[in-house]
């Protein structure tokens, strides 16, 4: 996860109810998806949970990079689980973050619209990328980074639309340009490491793609 | 213990103290803590002022404290949050109106930090350490049948399903992540210093702890199914219920909340 978890406290309260709504109407349809159209069945469920734990136990690992980098590898989760089962996925992980201190627990519905857009795009550009011929590694590192740069603006605008309480001058984009041009520099290294996962899979275990 | 970085929360060492926790907190209903969560968010979401920030965090830090868990670890797990609230407020505390503290003599770009620049970093900070503290207060002091029963009461199919059951599986990665790690480790792993070859080797041990997962992801569902698992986990503990007194500690947490954040003038 290639962004800042958003504190509590940064936000004002009407704008904590603004972005948990859009984030519990994006669930919401995801439920619907997975309830209506995809029939979910015990298997998925089962799958969708080690994967949770997966991306949670992955983000308690510290990548000795530029002094130790932290990934909970939500692009990965939207390649391997497409978007709606990946919704579930990352609200559990954000809430789990959030009970550890990794970012508000009012924030959990702004954070997650910033994670549904990284799954989203990422698994959108991902299956987009697979009607040309490219090596898996660059389909998933593509669809990773333009994933987490999405879910970076996504970031940068909550945080434009909503202001920082006690902030007085007004936030420009200027203003945060500096947390988006970390972000995505550690965006690239989650972009190399999804590919290298991606590929790896699909060398080793390409039945779990075919599922 | 599993502990593969300091800086984040041990979850072992979590359970241990929520397990084995016999203080009045542990003894409290999870509702009421899960309750008082809610309110200190509302505080934090609501409070501008510095002082309420800080006294708020002073008291859920004595609450921790005279729970009797680990103060030296909470502060080291205070890492990520700094870093959280660091990265987002920086750039702004910069040129904020007031009385000027500090100044940096940048050509065509004058820096100053003034007194309410500072306040709002302070400020976001005391408040972000609040919720933070009294988030792993609640985690350690709450066991883990109530959390699933919780669950399982407030959350939507599927998501309750899926919640319960990773809860379930966290250990047994994060084991199997540790014990990859420290196979890594051993064969020297840690000494390379090719940022291409380091994200190579740890994406390996993240691919396999991805195939590792989805293969016993498949085993359990099937030795679940044998066992008559139809797709719905439940979790029937009984919650301890909200008593009297802690109908009234809330009620007037929130009276006093209301005075403290609407009424009370304080001078920043």
């Amino acid at each position: 996860m290639a962004h800042i978890h958003l504190p509590d406290g940064a936000f004002s309260i009407q704008w904590i109810i603004t972005w948990w709504i859009l984030a519990l109407i994006i669930l919401g349809l995801c439920l619907y998806w997975l309830k209506k159209v995809k029939k979910i069945d015990n298997r998925t469920i089962t799958l969708a949970s080690m994967l949770t734990s997966a991306s949670f136990a992955i983000f308690q690992v510290s990548i000795p990079l530029f002094g130790g980098v932290h990934m909970n590898l939500t692009s990965l989760i939207g390649i391997l689980t497409g978007p709606a089962i990946g919704g579930i996925i990352v609200l559990i992980v954000n809430i789990l973050s959030a009970a550890i201190g990794h970012g508000g627990w009012g924030m959990i519905g702004a954070n997650l619209l910033v994670s549904m857009t990284e799954v989203t795009v990422s698994y959108s550009i991902y299956k987009a990328l697979g009607k040309f011929n490219l090596d898996t590694f660059f389909k998933a590192g593509i669809g990773t980074i333009i994933g987490l740069l999405f879910g970076n603006i996504a970031m940068i605008l909550i945080i434009l639309i909503s202001g920082i309480q006690g902030v007085s001058q007004p936030i420009t984009l200027y203003d945060l340009s500096l947390i988006a041009a970390v972000n995505m520099g550690v965006a690239i290294i989650e972009a190399f490491i999804t590919g290298y996962v991606v590929s790896y899979i699909m060398r080793v275990r390409p039945d779990i793609f075919r599922r | 213990m599993s502990e593969l970085s300091p800086h984040i929360p041990d979850l072992d060492l979590i359970t241990f103290y929520s397990e084995k926790g016999t203080t009045l907190f542990s003894r409290i209903s999870p509702w009421t803590k899960g309750l008082m969560l809610v309110l200190i968010i509302l505080f934090v979401s609501l409070d501008k002022s510095l002082i309420l920030a800080m006294c708020l965090y002073l008291i859920v830090l004595a609450l921790y404290f005279l729970s009797g868990l680990p103060i030296k670890k909470l502060f080291q797990w205070y890492t990520m949050p700094f870093i959280f609230v660091l990265s987002l407020v920086l750039i702004l505390i910069w040129n904020e109106p007031g009385k000027p503290i500090f100044s940096l003599d940048v050509p065509y770009l004058p820096l100053t930090i003034t007194d309410n620049g500072l306040l709002l970093l302070l400020t976001l900070l005391f408040k972000s350490l609040a919720s933070v503290t009294y988030s792993l207060f609640f985690l350690m002091t709450t066991r883990y049948n109530y959390f699933s029963a919780m669950i399982y009461r407030v959350f939507p199919s599927p998501i309750d399903q899926v919640f319960l059951m990773s809860y379930r599986f966290i250990f047994i990665t994060l084991k199997m992540v540790e014990s990859m790690i420290k196979a890594l480790r051993s064969r020297g792993g840690g000494l390379l210093k090719s940022a291409r070859r380091q994200s190579k080797m740890f994406a390996e041990v993240f691919a396999l702890t991805m195939i590792r997962s989805y293969d016993r992801a498949d085993r359990i569902n099937k030795a679940m199914e044998a066992r008559g698992f139809n797709g719905r986990y439940v979790a029937a503990t009984r919650i301890p219920r909200i008593g009297i007194g802690e109908y009234f500690t809330m009620l007037m947490a929130t009276i006093l909340m209301i005075y403290l954040i609407w009424f009370a003038k304080l001078p920043f």
